[in-house]
Order: C-alpha cells, then sequence, then structure tokens
C-alpha cells in the first residue's frame, strides 16, 4: 500500500483476459464513494495506457501510477 | 353475375398484371440500386467457382435437404411443379415447340402437376399450424399459403375436370381462345367459357390468381429473385 | 417515446438499409429451417432465440416504416409501432445472439441475423439503452488512441518488464530486443490485446522464426464493433490501420482475437499490407521450417473450438488443424464441419458483459459444453480471447475437467530452440 494514499478498496486484477480489467474497475468503482480510492493490481503491461484512458472517459482520476517489477499498481480516485 | 365475371376475367387481370410487373420490377430496380455492403458476407470455407455454388443453393436447396428432408422433399416437387406449372400456361396461350420436346397433351401433367402443387401446398400451411414454426409465422404467410392453395386448387379442378371425370364443355380451345385475346388486347368472353357448368372454376381460380399476382411484388415471394443473389452474397 | 426520438432512431435505421440488408429483410419466409441453427435455442428451447424470430423483432419495425405495407395492411405482416417496449425486445434479441453466424449456414436464402441484429444494437445506442459497459470500452479504446503521446512513456516500461518473460521461453542473441517496439520498415506488425498473455508466448515465437516484427501501440479488439457503433468501429480500425503505414509494414498480424481479426481483414479495405491472424502466421513458420515444435509436449487428447470470427465468418481453418497435427498425434475434431461448429456463446460482447450474464451464458452454452465432452480431450484449444474466458467459465461451470489453452501459447510451449 502506498504511503500518502487511503485506500479503500483492493482489487485484483492480474493476469484477468480482455476486457476484464476495465469491466471490474469500472463496477468496483461504483462499489465506493466519492472521493474514496481504489488500489487496482494488474499485470496487464496494457493496463498502462487502458486505465488512464478509461479514466478520462469515465470521469475518474487516477491518484498514482506504481509499476513494480512485475506488477502495476493504480490509485484511482472516484469522481462522479 | 355476369358482370362480376367480367370484372374479374378481364379488367381485374389486367390490372394484376400491371401490379405483378410494374410493382416487381420498380421493387427490383430500387433494391438493386442500394448501396452494397462495405465487407464480404461470405461463409467459408470458400469454394469455387462460387457462382456455381450459389447456383447450387438457390436451386437445390442443400441446406434445407440436411436439415429437414421432408420438408425439402416438398420443396422440390413444389418449385419444379410450379415451374411446370408456368410452361403449362404459356401453352394455354399458344403452341410453344420448345415444350413439346418432350411430347404432351396440354395441359402438361396429366393433372398431376396441380395435385402435387396442392399437397404441398397443405404440407406448407399445416406445418405451420404447430410450434415452432406457428410461432414464427405472420399472418402474411398464412394468406399467401391459402391464396395460392385456392388458385391452384380451382385451376386444377379445370383439369382434372377434364382428365379424370370427363367433363369435357371447357377445353383447352376456349382457354386459347380467352387468353389469347387477354393478350392480344383484344379481350373477349365467349359465351362458352362464361355460361358452362364449370365456369365458376374458372372464375374463382382467375380471381385468386389475380389477388396472388398483385400481392407478389410487396410480400415475401419476392424471394424468387432475391434467392439468388443472397445466395451469391453467401458465398462470396 | 417521443415523436422526435422515434425520427431519430429511423434516421438511424434508414442509415442501415443497404442492398444486402433490405435482401435481408424482405426475403426471410420464416420456413423455420434456421430453428435448430441457434445454440442458445438449442440449449434453452425458448422460441425468442430462434433466429428467424430475432429477426422478426428488427423485420415489424422495418415493415412499419420503411414498407407502404405497413402504412396499408400493417397487420399482414404484424408490422410493429417503434417504442420502448420495441427497445425491450430488441435489446433481448441483440444482446442473447452471438454473431456467430451458425444460423446463415441453415438459412435456404442465407440471411445473416448478425447484420439484421447490427440494426437492434445501433437503435439501442441511439436511445441509450446499451450495455453501458460496452460504450465504456468503446470510448476508453477510442480515448486511447487521441492521447497516445501520454500513455506512450508508461506502455513502453511496462512492455520492457515484460521482455524477460519472452526470453524465458526463447533465448535471443544479446543486443536483440525481444519485444521491438516502432520499428520503421518493419516486415509484420503484431496487433495485441492489453493482457501479457497477448504478447509473451507471441513475441517468443516471432523471435524463434526469426521474424522482422514490430509490436502495435494500440489493442486489437475492437470494442466500437462489439457494441455495434460503426463510427467508433472505424475510429479503432484506421489508426491500426494509420501505424501500419506509417511502419511500412508489409503485413498486419492480429492477435487471438476473432473480432478484431474479422474487422480488420474485412473492414480495412484494400491496403498496401497483407492481414492474418496469428493463427496463420505460425502455421506458415511451421510449413516453412522456421519454427520447430516438440510434440511430445502435449501428451493428452487435444480438442479445438474454432471461433466463428475467425473459422467460419473469416476463413482460417486449415491452419489450426495442421499446427494441432504437429504438435499432437491425438487430436480431436469437436464438430464434422468447422463451419457447424458451435459458438462458445460469448461472442458480440457477451462476455464483456461479465457477470451480469453469466448465468444466460452459462445456460445458453450448454450445447458447446456437451460437444467439447464428447470429444473425450483433456485439452480444450482455441485462438479467440473471448472464446476462451468463455470456455474458462464454462469449464468451471459444467466441471468440464478439461485444460483452456490458447493455441498461440501452446505453440510457443512446445518450441524447440
Amino acid at each position: 500500500m502506498s504511503e500518502d494514499i487511503k485506500v479503500d478498496k483492493v482489487m485484483d486484477l492480474k493476469g484477468m483476459p480482455c476486457p476484464m480489467p476495465i469491466v471490474k474497475v469500472s463496477k468496483g468503482i461504483k462499489d465506493v464513494e466519492v472521493g474514496q480510492v481504489i488500489e487496482a493490481i494488474t499485470t496487464d503491461p496494457g493496463a498502462l495506457a487502458d486505465f488512464p484512458a478509461w479514466a478520462k472517459t469515465s470521469g475518474n482520476e487516477i491518484l498514482k501510477t506504481d509499476q513494480q517489477e512485475d506488477l502495476i499498481k493504480f490509485y484511482i480516485e472516484r469522481k462522479a | 353475375m355476369e358482370i362480376v365475371y367480367y370484372i374479374i376475367l378481364i379488367p381485374m387481370v389486367y390490372v394484376a398484371f400491371a401490379v405483378f410487373f410494374v410493382g416487381t420490377g420498380v421493387r427490383l430496380v430500387k433494391l438493386f440500386r442500394e448501396p452494397r455492403n462495405p465487407t464480404t458476407l461470405q461463409i467459408f470455407p470458400d469454394k469455387r467457382p462460387r457462382w456455381m455454388w450459389a447456383l447450387h443453393d438457390t436451386f437445390l436447396l442443400p441446406t434445407v435437404r440436411r436439415h429437414n428432408p421432408i420438408f425439402w422433399v416438398f420443396l422440390m416437387l413444389f418449385h419444379i411443379s410450379f415451374l411446370l406449372l408456368i410452361i403449362g400456361h404459356l401453352e394455354l396461350i399458344g403452341d410453344f415447340r420448345i415444350f413439346q420436346i418432350v411430347q404432351h397433351e396440354v395441359f402438361l401433367g396429366n393433372g398431376f402437376v396441380g395435385l402435387i402443387l396442392s399437397i404441398s401446398l397443405l404440407f406448407f400451411l399445416f406445418r405451420r399450424f404447430a410450434s415452432p414454426n406457428r410461432d414464427l409465422s405472420v399472418p402474411e404467410d398464412y394468406y399467401l399459403l391459402i391464396l395460392l392453395f385456392l388458385t391452384v386448387f380451382f385451376g386444377s379442378q379445370m383439369d382434372w375436370a377434364r382428365r379424370w371425370y370427363d367433363y369435357g364443355n371447357l377445353s383447352v380451345v376456349e382457354y386459347r381462345e380467352y387468353l389469347s385475346s387477354l393478350l392480344y388486347l383484344k379481350p373477349h368472353l365467349s359465351p362458352d367459357l362464361t355460361s358452362s357448368g364449370h365456369s365458376f372454376m374458372l372464375v374463382l381460380h382467375v380471381f385468386f390468381a389475380n389477388l396472388f399476382l398483385m400481392f407478389f411484388p410487396f410480400s415475401q415471394i419476392m424471394h424468387s429473385f432475391l434467392s439468388l443473389p443472397m445466395n451469391k452474397l453467401r458465398r462470396g | 417515446m417521443d415523436q422526435k426520438t422515434r425520427d431519430e432512431l429511423l434516421k438511424l435505421f434508414q442509415g442501415k438499409l443497404n442492398e444486402a440488408m433490405k435482401f435481408y429483410l424482405e426475403t426471410c419466409t420464416r420456413c423455420g429451417v434456421c430453428t435448430e441453427a441457434c445454440h442458445v435455442y438449442a440449449s434453452m428451447g425458448q422460441i425468442k432465440y430462434i433466429a428467424a424470430y430475432r429477426h422478426e423483432i428488427v423485420r415489424r419495425i422495418y415493415k412499419k416504416y420503411f414498407k407502404g405495407r405497413g402504412k396499408i395492411w400493417p397487420s399482414v405482416g404484424e408490422a410493429r409501432e417503434l417504442s420502448e417496449m420495441a427497445l425491450e425486445e430488441l435489446y433481448e434479441a441483440a444482446y442473447s445472439c452471438t454473431g456467430c453466424r451458425r444460423c446463415m449456414v441453415y438459412c435456404p436464402f442465407g440471411i445473416d441475423t448478425q447484420m439484421i441484429m447490427s440494426i437492434a444494437k445501433l437503435l439501442l445506442i441511439g436511445a441509450h439503452t446499451e450495455p453501458e459497459i460496452l460504450t465504456l470500452l468503446a470510448d476508453t479504446s477510442v480515448e486511447k488512441g487521441k492521447s497516445l503521446e501520454l500513455f506512450k512513456e508508461g506502455f513502453l516500461t511496462g512492455i520492457k518488464n515484460l521482455e524477460k518473460e519472452v526470453v524465458k521461453k526463447w533465448k535471443i542473441e544479446a543486443g536483440e530486443t525481444a519485444i521491438p517496439v516502432d520499428v520503421d520498415g518493419a516486415d509484420l506488425l503484431y496487433v495485441a490485446l492489453a493482457g501479457a498473455h497477448s504478447i509473451v508466448p507471441a513475441a517468443a515465437i516471432f523471435n524463434a522464426a526469426g521474424e522482422n516484427w514490430t509490436l502495435s501501440f494500440f489493442e486489437a479488439v475492437n470494442f466500437g464493433a462489439f457494441v455495434g457503433d460503426p463510427t467508433k468501429t472505424k475510429l479503432i480500425l484506421d489508426r491500426i490501420v494509420k501505424e501500419a503505414k506509417r511502419l511500412k509494414v508489409k503485413e498486419v498480424c492480429i492477435c487471438e482475437c476473432g473480432t478484431a481479426f474479422r474487422v480488420m481483414k474485412q473492414l480495412s479495405g484494400k491496403q498496401p499490407f497483407e492481414v492474418s491472424s496469428i493463427t496463420e502466421v505460425h502455421s506458415r513458420y511451421l510449413r516453412e521450417g522456421r519454427i520447430k515444435v516438440d510434440k511430445s509436449k502435449f501428451k493428452e487428447p487435444i480438442t479445438y473450438h474454432d471461433p466463428c470470427q475467425i473459422a467460419r465468418n473469416g476463413g482460417v481453418i486449415d491452419e489450426p488443424r495442421y499446427i494441432l497435427n504437429r504438435l499432437s498425434d491425438d487430436f480431436r475434431e469437436m464438430s464434422p464441419e468447422p463451419k457447424y461448429n458451435w459458438c462458445c456463446g460469448g461472442g458480440g460482447g457477451l462476455v464483456a458483459l461479465g457477470e451480469d450474464n453469466l448465468d444466460f451464458r452459462m445456460k445458453s452454452a450448454k450445447v458447446k459444453a456437451d460437444q467439447v465432452q464428447e470429444t473425450g480431450a483433456k485439452i480444450l484449444t482455441t485462438a479467440c480471447e473471448n472464446c476462451h474466458t468463455q470456455l474458462s467459465d464454462l469449464n468451471s461451470h459444467y466441471e468440464m475437467g478439461v485444460e483452456v489453452k490458447f493455441l498461440s501459447s501452446m505453440v510457443a510451449d512446445a518450441l524447440m530452440q
């Protein structure tokens, strides 16, 4: 977990087939209140383009992208 | 009564044929002037020559043969008989040497063409009474089948009357006189044609045929013309 | 529904009426030969899933507004008004149809149900009653193309991180790049999906074959086509075409995704490059001896699910069989003829609806599960992401006890150095 961001929900999207990470996160974001944050963990390199584009389309905000060796973590704040 | 006979046998026939030819022609021209689909609609594997396979699919109905063989038998019998029926009617206008390659008496088929058509039409109609075809059918499917059945049945009666129960008052001579008078735009009804005991068969036959012809261009019977281009789309 | 909305929807309808569409709408005789064709009907037995019934939902509206008959004698064809109710029926018809076109093999005229359903899908978009998630996916995809520069850096790092996975499968010479990106003048542009599973095995095989290839920035799948939005479909397609032209590649190779392959192959028009599926490319490598595979790798019986958009609708039928016969001595056909293969039940965007329609997807694909089990195979392979997801769901739902695998990853696993 990132130190400066308070995470309200963690979603494990590792190794999911296309387009499940986006589908899941779209659903998941509705489970938290506006202003709360989701941590989405994925292994898909494509997610690095998909998530920012999804956030822009759906009107949410990616606070931070944490790229590790095998994992990619997105911290997404529900805006709308 | 005479006036009704007259209207059905002359003006209505002209109107029916006008609607049939103009309607079909205009609709086909309009359909074929629509823009083509931007992508192929082919089903694979690809088989060549494609147009040959499209003809095969159109005239031999292989998909029906495979999935519903009984229906296929009736469909083939029906469509072949329908073709013979058209030839038979052309011969009621005049002599065509080409059709007499196989020597036969006019009207061809010894009455069996009409019989096969009638039975096939009843089969087509009755199969729609059972689910799931009943649930798929809409009124026009029944109307068309009933209309065709009535047309064919009364038409066949005229044929059967002569051949099977020796009623010879109305014969090919009278029909030829009537049909050619219509064709040469000098319509004429001889008293032999309208006063015979079997005249009502003729009148009903022509009446239902007129209705069918007028409905044709606006119905799914347009598949007569569209089946080939559609099968070509599937073959690529 | 108010008049203005209806007029707008009818305008959308009108826009779909080309020659083929009119043939399809004018000709059906409701003969019922298509009854047995649909996997949903075969599995669930409800009339509303028969292809001809689905057509009629659209056709009734056509009869009402686009045929003279609809004005003077609407009842003859049961012409129906475009209403909220009609939209509900359209939804039911369109989103229970996977667009597999199996019914087209049955129809004596070859009526294309998928094409008729595209009207339904477009009307639903017009009325904003389409599945929200599909539009979101399409919009996300469009957005990605618009702001490429924004995502480029992150994407490239992500790809770099994958390279060691590729090298695990196939060692490369020092100085070579395991996943080349943006290579001007490459022979082959590989368009993958977002997931690593779509990139790693493919990369290993390209490297093994010594291919001069490059990975696309974009993902292959066309969500525009799923939701049935022609404008978005074109947008998503065009940027791959543009990239291929910019890099001057000779071939665009589409990953294991049925929709992506069919859209690219059939909708891209005449281009200076060839479009091929990854299955075709792999079979070519094997034929030409550019890669070698170890037959002892997979010992259990294998069966192959033909993805509808790739086989029946895309023409890639012999190639997977060629590959499988090189991978195994026990390859078992599922259907006597590939064009009769049952759809997995997940096409047309249904899988992307996720949990929402899981119950329907499982019930409607019972025949598929049965078909797989009848082969007795232990490995179920396919060449489409969508099918793979759906087949995996079926596998656990029906406890089929098979292993669902991508054909490309089987090839990658069996590569001989």
